[in-house]
């Protein structure tokens, strides 16, 4: 089926199963930031933003997103630089496949939670985001320096 | 396809093996490992009535597809259903809160879930359309079975219905002793109302995750007639709730654990919510 939705920023339009993920969507466009880990829902690896807010990719159908504003973390490295380099300064990743989804979930926090929120709340917002190198404590302080603004 | 109201919808699932698409969370797991494979897929997401909320001076009515977050956020279920706006808020994590649907968390009927039992304790109906109109079923009598519902292959949960009593008190808690994400092992849900005299009128008790099914404890009830239940009192009706239930043995513990532990959060969740005589 014919599928169109705007995709970090640009307007796309592609042929999809309409069975097929967001993930592998996107992935087949070669934005390979989207990483596939659990298929589940459960680890935040496929993390994207639809309309604002973070979905696990990898249990989006693509024909939901029909319309819709897609954001990956390619473009939003380029719409919020700031997030990256809050990652970059506080050493948010070690072997770096969990980051993509880390900094989408952070870029997401910073409307969602707002500043001013506690680090419960931030510990709480990151509830299924994996890291299996255990780097959360960094992760979190890249997250309150980010929504800190 | 994407039907643009519910008339064409349930045309659409008139056909053979035809299945219902909301938020896709459960849908896009199922069809992600091969589980299921429908012919057709009749998504909800274009039907803008599906999507309003309506409130009343003594009831909400939720569209099937407010997603969970939304419920969680609504100024209105925060005030006056805080058991229902904490279970929407412990839905698994932001990104399926995001995306899944107040329908089909109640079509999916995983007996796990958080809303049903917050709902089916604060008295909400399921309002179900069908080709031969529309009907009403408690959210307690909705599920049958694991993941089995009422709602015929036909039919479509088009919203739930929940009374806003005044003077109400609910509760909600989650015991979830794996990771914070993971399922309950069980929660427990209360809502207590008192008359102006401060007496209690009224209370309800239902358990999620030690049955097929979401468990309504009627002895709750008995709790009603004065201000402060004693301590006794409570633990009876928390006593008849473990025994009511039916739990399997699974990773999130085993039967009689989950026998036990259902006691447990009954009793703290009934005494949570009548603490404090004639409080609102
Ligand atoms: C990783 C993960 C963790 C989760 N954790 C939790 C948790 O902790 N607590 C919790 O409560 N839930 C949790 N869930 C969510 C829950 O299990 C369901 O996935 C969700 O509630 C389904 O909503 P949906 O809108 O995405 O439904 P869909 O996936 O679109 O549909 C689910 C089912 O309901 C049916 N359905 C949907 N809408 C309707 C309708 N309007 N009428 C009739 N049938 C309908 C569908 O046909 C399907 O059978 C989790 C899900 C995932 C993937
Ligand atoms: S791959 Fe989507 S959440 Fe793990
Ligand atoms: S940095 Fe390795 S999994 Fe998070």
């Amino acid at each position: 089926m014919r599928l169109r939705f705007t995709l970090n920023g640009e307007p796309q339009e592609l042929d999809a199963s309409p069975t097929a993920s967001l993930t592998e969507v996107l992935r087949s466009l070669g934005l390979t930031g989207t990483k596939e880990g659990c298929r589940i829902g459960v680890c935040g690896l496929c993390t994207v933003l639809v309309d604002d807010l973070p979905v696990s990719s990898c249990l989006f159908l693509a024909p939901c997103a029909e319309g819709r504003q897609v954001w990956t973390v390619e473009g939003l490295a380029r719409r919020d630089p700031a997030v990256v380099a809050a990652f970059v300064e506080h050493e948010g990743m070690q072997c770096g496949i969990c980051t993509p989804g880390q900094v989408v979930m952070a870029s997401a926090a910073r409307s969602e939670l707002g500043a001013g929120a506690a680090e419960a709340e931030i510990r709480e917002y990151l509830i299924g985001n994996l890291c299996r190198c255990t780097g959360y404590q960094s992760i979190v302080m890249a997250l309150g320096s980010v929504v800190a603004g | 396809m994407a039907p643009a109201g519910v008339p064409d919808a349930l045309e659409a699932l008139g056909a053979e093996s035809s299945v219902v698409l909301a938020g896709g969370t459960s849908i896009g797991l199922l069809l992600g490992q091969a589980l299921i494979e429908p012919s057709t897929l009749v998504w909800l997401g274009r039907i803008p009535s599906l999507r309003e909320v309506a409130v009343e001076d003594d009831r909400i009515r939720i569209g099937a597809t407010v997603t969970v977050r939304e419920l969680a956020r609504h100024p209105v279920v925060r005030s006056r259903l805080p058991a229902v706006a904490t279970a929407a808020g412990s839905v698994g994590n932001p990104r399926i809160r995001a995306v899944a649907t107040v329908g089909g968390a109640l079509g999916h009927a995983d007996p796990r879930q958080d809303l049903p039992p917050a709902l089916a304790a604060s008295g909400a109906t399921v309002e179900i359309a069908g080709p031969g109109g529309t009907r009403r079923v408690d959210v307690a009598r909705l599920a049958t079975g694991l993941m089995e519902t009422v709602v015929a292959p036909d039919e479509l949960i088009t919203g739930v219905d929940i009374p806003l009593p005044e003077a109400a008190r609910g509760v909600y808690l989650r015991f979830t002793p794996a990771s914070a994400a993971d399922w309950p092992t069980v929660s427990a849900a209360a809502v207590s109302r008192r008359g102006p005299d401060g007496i209690v009128t009224d209370v309800s008790l239902a358990l999620g995750g030690v049955g097929p099914t979401v468990l309504t404890v009627p002895e709750a009830g008995e709790l009603k007639g004065s201000v402060a239940p004693s301590e006794e009192d409570i633990r009876a009706v928390a006593d008849a709730a473990g025994r009511r239930c039916d739990p399997v043995a699974d990773r999130l513990g085993s039967a009689a654990y989950k026998r036990a532990m259902a006691a447990v959060w009954a009793r703290r969740a009934l005494q949570a919510c009548l603490e404090g005589a004639g409080r609102s």
